[in-house]
């Protein structure tokens, strides 16, 4: 059997939960976001190939150079590239239509319409790099990065590439911040609604049986049919599913598994059910809230893979819950 | 991780489609075989100004189609819409025989926009009355993963939702992806396709890119000057061959295999070689071989060229080739999917569908291109491609099921 590997991170990390400073909240409810502050793209992008690069591109692509500069060594040839994004680049939509009502819809400028496409930054790391296997961007809400990296190991364990980048990306925006604000899902106390993340990581998974920092072991996917379009399900059994086939899927039992990562945003109802499901599969154990310290969306959820590899636990089920019922749980071995 | 099967075979059991030619596959069908396109003016955004004025649109009010009530519908983008009314057509087919099990049934779909012209709508809203005043329901539903979700909701899919937002690569991609998880196990059936409503950044943007030709689409042909874009959606029910055997499921068509690759070459332009489509299409082939090819055939300059050398590379030069978009123009992160449609109706009719208003073919395009008129010809297989920006490659390959 063919095990998938992570051999190298690369993360552009949110800071802290703070004040929100780069865009007006006033008028808002919410005022904080686990915002990227102090990032430097010139450190990793060379300044012509930075210009076409939008702030989503920039995240990603510094990201996967950090994953690189981790590997360490040459890269394996015709490497896969999937990556996760919730929102993709509403900036860029929302700065090509303001172009556009400015000039004139002849006259909006062309790179932006360019970058406005949601797998820009996978198409920036394939160039970059010359990566030529599959490259696709996934986007599932909260579950992007995670479905991402399922597909990913799907491709690996059949053979089609020898090693993939995989990982996530997002950016917090005025646009969707606004709009989640308005609905009431944002709550700076994360009492009952969530802070909104960002930032990117980039993992290279191959086919080895050594891994530096763990393995994707399995992954089960489920949907909760009581969900609505855009809100969560209030059905435990739909995340009891998904976490049991990737326990399945790893060919683990409930008993292995040291420590769940959870979904667990703020949203009380939301994360009511999660803990139902944790409860029920597994009784008592020790559950991880990633999203307290990095917000909703970070990195499409890529970083809370990330925070599960570099735990001390030895084997970890990251379950994933998303708005519109899609439920992606993966689980990570050392 | 539990490895895609390859001994599995994928068998589709059902197909949606709306496109500008037909709101499902008997009238797009019968478009087909009149040699009907459907380019038109382009109505969808009166009061904007663009250097073209044509386009491939469905028509405005999607309510009639839809399954669900108004008080639903209205929560939901065009995207979402066009998504539902295909897939319930492929849901419906492949529920004929017995009931599918939804409970374990997966939707993947790809689109380039999703919501997107309801987010432009939201935002021209906060233009005139601030962001506070603006209505915030449809807005909702921009995210490139709503279709799915709405898909899942109006027929109660249990199995779980994947998106691809690959650019034009989308529904190619969500309909391999979902063939790999069924070979995997990892869901018992799926609804795969893609969706892409016109709107009025990506109207706009091909403009600006000077990729939209100004008259109606001719793939292949020395005048060519780029894309007509369209809108549609299209969804193939797809489940493992014994399962569907078992259920009694009539088996339209066996996806053989696909590929996915990417040229990691530009941004927007596809490397000249095709040298990443010829590898996706390889990649689908596998040992297969192929009689007909539905082609991406954007229209474009760089497009036709490359893949006319990546076809030749692949498959030869004498096997006939045709680009479906010179009907229903470019429908974008839906076209992988509205084209495997047409290809799967391909085989069944044993008809390959031309290349219309193809006077001369260009000197670098040395296919057969089956100029204006549908052939009839026999055919066991026939590949499908989807390229994107981005450089993202994906072949899919149909054949004929075997008979027993």
């Amino acid at each position: 059997m063919t095990r998938v590997a992570i051999n190298a991170i690369g993360v552009v990390a949110p800071a802290p939960i703070a004040a929100v400073d780069r865009f007006d909240t006033s008028g808002l409810s919410a005022r904080t976001a686990a915002l990227v502050r102090d990032f430097n793209p010139r450190q990793f992008i060379a300044p012509m190939k930075m210009r076409r690069m939008n702030t989503l591109s920039r995240y990603a692509v510094s990201a996967a150079k950090l994953a690189i500069d981790d590997y360490g060594r040459e890269l394996p040839a015709e490497m896969g590239v999937a990556i996760g994004t919730t929102f993709g680049p509403v900036q860029t939509s929302v700065d090509y239509m303001r172009e556009y009502v400015e000039k004139g819809a002849a006259l909006a400028p062309p790179q932006l319409f360019a970058e406005s496409v949601a797998n820009a930054p996978g198409s920036h790391i394939a160039i970059e790099w010359g990566l030529r296997g599959f490259n696709v961007t996934v986007t599932q809400r909260e579950s992007s990065a995670l479905a991402a990296a399922m597909y990913a190991s799907s491709q690996i364990v059949k053979g089609s590439v020898r090693a993939a980048m995989i990982g996530g990306v997002e950016e917090v925006t005025e646009m969707v911040y606004s709009v989640l604000d308005r609905i009431g899902a944002l709550d700076d106390t994360m009492s009952d609604g969530m802070v909104m993340g960002e930032g990117a990581a980039m993992l290279i998974a191959e086919a080895s049986e050594t891994a530096k920092y763990g393995f994707l072991a399995g992954f089960g996917i489920s949907r909760d049919t009581t969900a609505s379009i855009s809100d969560w399900g209030s059905d435990p059994g739909a995340i009891v599913t998904a976490m049991r086939a990737s326990l399945d899927d790893a060919e683990l039992g409930v008993s292995d598994i040291d420590a769940v990562y959870a979904s667990a945003n703020g949203v009380r109802r939301a994360d009511a059910v999660e803990a139902e499901a944790i409860r029920q599969l597994f009784g008592e154990v020790e559950v991880v809230k990633t999203k307290q310290i990095f917000g909703e969306y970070a990195a499409a959820g890529a970083l809370q893979m990330v925070e599960a590899l570099r735990s001390s636990h030895r084997n970890v089920l990251v379950s994933s819950v998303s708005a519109g019922g899609g439920i992606v749980c993966a689980v990570v071995t050392r | 991780m539990r490895k895609p099967d390859p001994n599995v075979r994928i068998a589709v059991t059902g197909a949606g489609i709306i496109c500008a030619i037909g709101r499902n596959k008997a009238e797009v069908w019968r478009s087909i075989v009149e040699s009907r396109d459907g380019i038109a003016k382009l109505t969808r955004f009166p009061g904007e100004t663009f250097p073209t004025d044509i386009a491939a649109q469905v028509v405005d009010d999607l309510t009639p189609m839809l399954p669900m009530s108004r008080r639903d519908a209205k929560r939901m983008s065009r995207s979402d819409l066009l998504a539902v009314i295909a897939a319930r057509e492929a849901i419906e087919q492949a529920g004929e025989a017995s009931a599918l099990p939804r409970g374990r049934a997966i939707v993947a779909t790809g689109t380039s926009t999703g919501g997107l012209l309801e987010g432009e709508d939201y935002f021209f809203a906060r233009l005139v009355r601030g962001r506070r005043r603006a209505p915030a329901s449809r807005v909702l539903q921009q995210p490139t993963s709503a279709p799915s979700d709405a898909v899942a909701r109006v027929f109660g899919l249990g199995g779980g939702v994947v998106s691809n937002a690959t650019a034009c690569a989308s529904a190619g991609a969500s309909i391999g992806m979902a063939a790999d998880y069924l070979r995997s196990r990892h869901a018992d059936v799926a609804v795969a396709g893609g969706s892409d409503a016109l709107c009025r950044l990506t109207y706009s943007g091909f403009n600006v890119l000077q990729a939209v030709d100004p008259a109606p689409c001719s793939p292949f042909a020395a005048e060519r000057k780029g894309i007509t874009l369209g809108e549609g959606a299209a969804y193939l029910v797809l489940e493992r061959w014994d399962d569907a055997v078992a259920r009694g499921a009539t088996i339209l068509a066996e996806l053989r295999g696909y590929g996915a690759t990417c040229d990691a070459h530009h941004p927007t332009a596809p490397a000249e070689d095709g040298r990443g489509a010829e590898a996706a299409m390889r990649a689908a082939l596998g040992a297969d071989s192929v009689d007909y090819v539905n082609a991406h055939g954007t229209g474009t300059l760089l497009n036709d060229s490359a893949e006319t050398k990546a076809i030749a590379a692949a498959v030869g030069m004498t096997i006939p080739v045709s680009s479906s978009k010179s009907y229903f123009g470019h429908t974008l992160g839906a076209s992988g999917a509205v084209e495997a449609v047409i290809t799967v109706m391909a085989l069944r009719e044993q008809i390959a569908p031309p290349t219309l208003r193809l006077g001369q073919p260009a000197s670098d395009c040395t296919l057969d291109y089956i100029p204006h008129t549908p052939r009839p010809m026999p055919m066991k297989s026939a590949l499908s491609n989807t390229f994107g920006f981005g450089g993202s490659n994906v072949s899919l390959l149909f054949a004929l099921p075997e008979r027993a």
